[in-house]
């Protein structure tokens, strides 16, 4: 078996810039990969004899296909080995955290958010253009804003519900949620910062709310508080006497410091002294212990909402909080400077305990060895040191600050965000959601980023030259556009997004609907839908054109004429009309017939919409008529066939080559027996007819019709005695 | 658009699958605890199709249903028509394919819910294209199949040889497409074409149609498709079906030539409610509905059915009566199905890759007993016994983004 190693220089956003390396025995120097930021990805091609040509080309999406040509064998091994193979090779490996399926669900649902959002804002922008002076940023806006974002929220979960353990174990330190995810964290970010109401007195508080959530995140590429906490759940399970273990302290200080107070609380429960055994004799410490934590469950916090069973007393107003706040810290220097801590036998216990007041009295040395990343730090400040920061620039130069203590190792797509909103930087928050989180991201975030800043919106909304004169928000659309329109399941969203784009949407629009293939109803019936609820008519006809020429290449008639007839495309229907009188010349037989009847009732008896084909119709009901005199013989069904053959003959559709079947046919009506059923002007027609026809046979291409050659001579008797008996009897 | 509104808003559960689903069909259970469905799946990153037997598990703790696969089979290509066959002791699926071959296969719901291929026909000459359409006969022993390059094939599988007899009906060489097929009688099937084209075939009578409804009445005003037949099995005069432009409409072989329009395109006459205007994917009878028009229940009158849609509206329609929207979403709804046991349970397939799983709400009737008898009893039981149902305001939530979507 083969294994053929594809090589991709990737370079400046050019695929295929470098060159394809093809190797047999895949024994690649994978040093040499790394060196010029290649990506390898090895496939099977299954081929036995050795390749002589290799072919690339794009496929649909980012998967290429390779087609890989084997050397025609010399030797006379005429197995039924094949002499080549198609591959396709899908590139990059998309985001591992989250599954293409998941993706999609993702573009899926954000649809419907976004549409909204979209018609919100036209309707919003339509009606103050009629009221100058009302402002667009109303209440209801930034109702509808948070709701955008909510929705959008909402699909970001991870796809398992979050298991409940029905019993509480005491030594679960962590309460198992739902698995976060990056993209989850960092639009919770954007939503914080954008999409609320800007009311920032309680951004720190939310950002601490954040961090519990997410903080597993960064333990990938950084310790954390919470995989210290992970890691001592492990070892709680075999403690005897938690006390006694300097982890045990540890790990509540770092807790503590980035305000996960409900777990600190529930670990020092976990603390000896409060064994019914120990109580008597450890009761200065016990007290030292539960005194500890009480202050920390009763933390003011400069909050609006509380959510059930959290610890901590919240404020929404400031003064209330700042004097709740001096309280508490008055009880805890009280607590601090006890005579108490003397009493207290167990070290471990004192110095821990009064580590955490450090803490909580907002010890900045205490708070640095307590946490592990800036982040961390920088939330642990905003909690014990400045919980009132208002306003972003003095939380940026919060953070640059704990970046310098705590300086990143390596950056995460994450923090690079933060610093960015952090330092109201409009660019590098697209840049960061862009690389770190693709063009989904981006699409769906400037709506949040404009929502509320004007700055942001002038250099979004901007129109740039060197962009084409589109503007950055077009511009993230258009590239949202083309992913999806890549993939065969969500093509179909993205004229949502198109129609979006002011500048160039309608044109890619069309070509995307263009370029769809039509060998399926299905398929084909959807674009026709697309082309109906945006009034693209022309694109209606070209696919419907482009559908039957398919169908009738293939041999299906019936569907090629419907839809050319559809399109009112006569052109092409006179065209395949001369092809299918070919075969009618030759098949239409009374037996055959019923084959026909179904297409000619599909072509109606309207002559607009049937083209030449018109022609049919007439032929059909003609040969009818013809049936009825051969089986009845009464001068009345004679009479009617005369007529349908005279109206045959005058029609300018009838091709001529039709003109000596129909007569040949029609010989027992030319020479009916009783009187003669064509007067002179009908047979002097015929005759003329007959005259064009002798004419038209010089011509190279015409087709002569299968008759016995005495044919004509027959039909020119037959009308030149039928002109005889008609003159005599007129 | 006015709707008639429910008034017990039905229940609706979106389950996200990770595939595209191409159709999706009840089976009849076996016992009373288990529900399957049969799921005929399309992966596009493997290219690969599946039929998929999965166990429908309600879940009354958690907030969805949970859908177990329980067995999967690979058919060659992917699937165009699905369908099953009642009322055997092993419930029988008929699968046809793109690449033109028809598969019979056979689900042990007993031992594990496992789906095996009985029998195949994939013979070159059997249709040349994708088979557009397939039906089996009630009671498994024969189905039907049509496609557009105009053929009409009889397959019947008495016997157990893995190789499938079938007989040519009708070769229409192309001159006409056939889209859509189903059984009337056991000699007596429908088929459905382009131009809203219908045809009565009778085995009695070979050589052709014996009756054709004439495509084209709306004089290529609105002309399209037929996507879905259906016919009650005790109206047996009447056609049921729908296609492109919102067209939902029957054909009463008594009375010729003259469609009866129960939605969509209309014939010029007063305007009839218009429900949707893109392609009705697919039509059934619906025999959960009961006729509200206690008075008027003549065999011409034809009764309630169900239609899902391009445009995401899945809708009750009863001639003369405001349609009732059931969902309307804002993909696609490509395919459903009515449980034949439990008729207030509906499964229907979104172009979001999601099955959505309906259940409308149990009311009792006048008589005080609930509504639940085996689907053999439906159509005697449907002409004798008429229930007043009420129905709620739907709730006009959610209806904004098929508002958009339809512009």
């Amino acid at each position: 078996m083969g294994l053929m190693v594809l090589l991709i220089r990737v370079s400046g956003g050019d695929l295929l810039d470098g060159g394809v390396h093809v190797d047999d025995d895949a024994d690649l120097d994978t040093r040499w990969c790394c060196e010029v930021g290649a990506a390898v990805y090895p496939f099977h091609h299954g081929l036995k004899s050795p390749i002589s040509r290799l072919s690339i080309s794009w496929s649909r999406g980012n998967s290429l296909r390779v087609s890989v040509f084997a050397a025609p064998s010399s030797v006379e091994s005429v197995e039924d080995d094949a002499g080549g193979t198609v591959v396709e090779v899908k590139l990059g490996g998309g985001d591992g955290e989250i599954s293409d399926a998941h993706w999609r669900r993702i573009a899926y649902g954000s649809v419907s958010p976004f549409a909204l959002l979209q018609s919100r804002k036209n309707a919003i922008s339509s009606l103050s253009k009629m009221s100058m002076n009302s402002s667009p940023y109303d209440a209801d806006w930034w109702d509808y804003i948070m709701e955008y974002s909510k929705d959008i929220n909402a699909l970001l979960g991870s796809q398992k519900p979050a298991s409940v353990p029905v019993i509480d174990d005491p030594k679960s330190v962590i309460v198992k949620g739902e698995e976060p995810t990056n993209l989850k964290a960092a639009w919770e970010l954007l939503e914080m910062f954008y999409a609320e109401k800007p009311s920032h007195l309680c951004l720190p508080e939310r950002l601490v709310d954040w961090l519990a959530d997410f903080d597993s995140l960064f333990s990938g590429t950084h310790p954390t508080v919470h995989s210290k906490l992970v890691d001592f759940q492990k070892e709680l399970v075999n403690l005897q006497v938690v006390e006694d273990n300097p982890k045990y302290w540890e790990v509540m200080s770092s807790a503590l410091a980035v305000g996960w107070l409900d777990i600190v609380v529930k670990m020092l429960r976990l603390h000896g002294s409060y064994q019914l055994d120990q109580l008597s004799n450890r009761e200065t410490e016990n007290g030292l212990v539960e005194a500890v934590a009480v202050l920390i469950s009763k933390m003011p916090r400069m909050r609006l909402d509380q959510e059930a069973g959290k610890l901590g007393e919240c404020f929404k107003a400031k003064p209330d909080f700042v004097k709740a706040r001096e309280k508490w810290r008055a009880q805890i220097n009280k607590l601090d400077s006890s005579a108490f801590w003397f009493q207290c036998a167990h070290l471990q216990t004192r110095e821990g305990l009064r580590s955490m007041l450090q803490i909580m009295l907002g010890n900045a040395n205490s708070l640095c060895s307590a946490t592990c990343h800036w982040i961390e730090l920088y939330i642990s400040h905003l909690l014990y040191i400045r919980p009132l920061t208002v306003g972003l620039e003095s939380m940026y130069s919060l953070a640059q600050k704990s970046i310098q203590l705590k300086p990143m190792a390596s950056a995460h797509r994450l923090m690079g965000l933060i610093i960015g909103i952090l330092g109201e930087n409009t660019e590098v928050v697209l840049a960061e959601c862009l690389k770190g989180f693709g063009p989904w991201m981006v699409v769906h975030a400037i709506e949040l980023l404009t929502a509320g800043s004007d700055h942001a919106e002038m250099l979004l909304l901007e129109e740039r030259p060197n962009l084409g004169g589109i503007n950055i928000e077009e511009l993230h659309r258009l590239v949202y556009a083309q992913v999806l329109s890549s993939h065969p399941l969500t093509w179909q969203i993205a004229p949502i997004y198109l129609i979006s784009c002011m500048k160039h949407g309608m044109v890619l629009l069309q070509i995307l609907l263009s370029k769809q293939p039509v060998q399926h109803n299905q398929l084909l019936l959807k674009s026709i839908e697309i082309c109906r609820l945006y009034e693209l008519h022309s694109i209606t006809a070209n696919i419907m054109k482009i559908a039957g020429v398919h169908h009738w290449k293939h041999g299906r008639k019936g569907s090629g004429v419907f839809w050319l007839q559809q399109a009112r495309d006569e052109y092409r229907l006179n065209r395949i009309a001369q092809q299918l009188f070919d075969s009618v010349g030759k098949t239409i037989s009374d037996e055959s017939f019923k084959q026909w009847e179904g297409l000619i009732q599909l072509l109606g008896s309207d002559s607009k919409t049937a083209g030449g084909l018109e022609f049919l119709h007439k032929y059909r009901d003609f040969k009818k008529s013809l049936q009825h005199v051969f089986d009845g013989k009464t001068t009345d069904a004679a009479r009617r066939a005369v007529e349908s053959l005279i109206s045959l003959m005058k029609n300018p559709s009838t091709p001529q080559r039709f003109y000596l079947p129909l007569l040949y046919d029609s010989l027992k009506l030319l020479n009916w027996k009783d009187r003669p059923l064509l007067n002179v002007s009908q047979t002097n027609l015929l005759l003329t007819k007959l005259q064009d026809l002798s004419l038209a046979r010089l011509r190279p291409d015409f087709i002569e019709s299968e008759l016995p050659p005495q044919a004509l001579n027959s039909v020119r008797l037959a009308l030149a005695t039928n002109l005889g008996r008609a003159i005599l009897e007129e | 658009m006015a709707f008639a509104a429910p008034q017990n808003p039905s229940r609706v559960h979106r389950i996200p699958q990770s595939k595209y689903i191409d159709a999706v069909r009840w089976l009849s259970p076996v016992s009373a605890l288990d529900r399957f469905a049969a799921v005929a799946y399309y992966d596009t990153d493997t290219n690969s199709p599946s039929i998929e037997i999965i166990c429908v598990d309600p879940n009354p703790q958690a907030s969805s249903p949970i859908l177990t696969p329980q067995s999967s089979w690979t058919p060659p290509s992917r699937i165009s028509s699905l369908k099953t066959a009642h009322s055997t002791h092993q419930p029988i699926l008929a699968a046809a394919t793109f690449s033109g071959s028809i598969h019979i296969l056979v689900s042990d719901l007993i031992n594990g819910g496992t789906v095996e291929s009985e029998a195949t026909v994939s013979e070159l000459g059997f249709h040349s294209g994708p088979v557009s359409a397939v039906d089996l006969r009630e009671g498994g022993t024969e189905c039907v199949s049509v496609g557009e390059d105009g053929r009409v094939n009889l397959v019947s599988f008495v016997g157990d040889s893995s190789k499938l007899s079938y007989r040519r009906i009708f070769d229409a060489n192309g001159l006409v497409g056939y889209t859509a097929v189903k059984w009337a009688s056991p000699s007596e099937f429908a088929t459905g074409g382009y131009g809203f084209g219908l045809q009565w075939w009778d085995q009695r009578r070979p050589g052709g149609p014996v009756s054709q409804f004439k495509g084209n009445w709306c004089q290529g005003k609105t002309s399209g498709i037929v996507h879905s037949i259906d016919i009650h099995p005790s109206r047996k005069h009447t056609c049921l079906a729908g296609g492109s432009s919102g067209t939902v409409f029957a054909w009463d072989l008594r009375a010729q030539q003259q469609p009866i329009v129960l939605s969509g395109a209309g014939t010029g006459e007063a305007p009839i409610s218009l429900l949707s205007e893109s392609e009705v994917w697919e039509v059934q009878y619906d025999c959960y509905t009961r006729s509200s028009n206690i008075g008027d229940i003549s065999s011409t009158r034809i009764l309630p059915i169900m239609i899902c849609s391009e445009d995401g509206i899945l809708a009750v329609i009863e001639q003369g009566e405001e349609p009732l929207e059931l969902l309307a979403e804002p993909c696609a709804i490509n395919s459903f199905d009515i449980d034949q046991q439990n008729p207030s349970d509906v499964i229907c397939s979104l172009e979001w890759e999601s099955i959505a799983i309906l259940t409308r709400n149990r009311t009792t009737n006048d008589f005080g007993f609930s509504i639940e008898r085996p689907s053999f009893f439906w159509p005697v039981y449907l002409e004798l016994l008429i229930v007043q149902y009420d129905y709620e305001t739907l709730q006009e939530s959610d209806n904004w983004t098929s508002v958009v979507t339809r512009k």
